[in-house]
């Protein structure tokens, strides 16, 4: 399961699974997002390219509005995925501690 | 020891593939820090059969079984035309984001991140069949 929202700080929190059946919720959670965002990865479990789907597609959208979407407490498999895919030149990315 | 289960041809069935693999891992001692890997892997191949082989109902085959330090994963898709996933063309992961589409990168990934990855396909019973490799040691 997936769950995305409203964090404490302003920031979106996502927690749990972004996977394929899971993409289109995110998505539309995300495209009503504005300006320069933090997504909070802490809870993250797991994504595939589905999920990598949402995050670029929602990138490329803030950058053209002169925002971004920045990801912060990003655990070891996920860094893994992003550095295979090039995420880790499209996005600022602040590991887990 | 192997364990199979066959599933719709639905990314609804995504759930029920991830309690599978998970079951599967506890059930046969499979080490748990593969198992994102595998995950990964196998919905990216998944989703591609649901998306790409429309022109069947068969539902898709998903063996998963223990061997030395890791795991092996087979996949099975009946009644398909042939589809070599080891031959897809890479992504180029280095263009700007302007550039950059989302589609191609489940395949990509799976190159990266198994030990090794074999497909067959049989003319005679229109069968795809994907087998994948993954140990601590390759990861």
């Amino acid at each position: 399961m997936l769950d995305i929202g409203k964090g404490p700080d302003g920031g979106i929190v996502i927690k749990g699974r972004l996977d394929a059946a899971q993409a289109p919720t995110a998505q539309a959670f995300l495209d009503q997002v504005e300006g320069t965002v933090t997504l909070d990865c802490q809870g993250l479990e797991y994504i595939s390219s589905a999920g990598l789907g949402v995050l670029l597609k929602t990138q490329k959208r803030l950058l053209a509005a002169g925002g971004k979407l920045r990801l912060t407490g990003v655990n070891r498999h996920l860094q893994d995925i992003f550095g295979y895919s090039g995420f880790d030149q499209l996005f600022e990315i602040e590991p887990a501690r | 020891m192997t364990a199979s289960q066959s599933f719709p041809r639905s990314f609804d069935a995504l759930p029920a593939i991830f309690d599978f693999t998970s079951g599967e891992f506890a059930r046969q001692g499979i080490d748990p820090r593969l198992l994102a890997t595998i995950d990964l892997a196998v919905e990216e191949l998944f989703t591609n059969m649901v998306k790409y082989s429309t022109g069947t109902d068969a539902r898709v085959l998903i063996g998963l079984n223990g061997i030395a330090g890791g795991v092996e994963v087979t996949l099975t898709d009946y009644d398909v035309e042939p589809f070599d996933v080891t031959k897809a063309p890479d992504v180029d992961v280095n263009l700007p984001i302007e550039q950059r589409r989302p589609g191609g990168l489940g395949l990509h990934l799976i190159r990266r991140l198994m030990d090794s990855v074999e497909y067959e396909y049989s003319e005679a019973s229109r069968q795809s069949r994907i087998i994948l490799r993954k140990t601590l040691a390759g990861a």
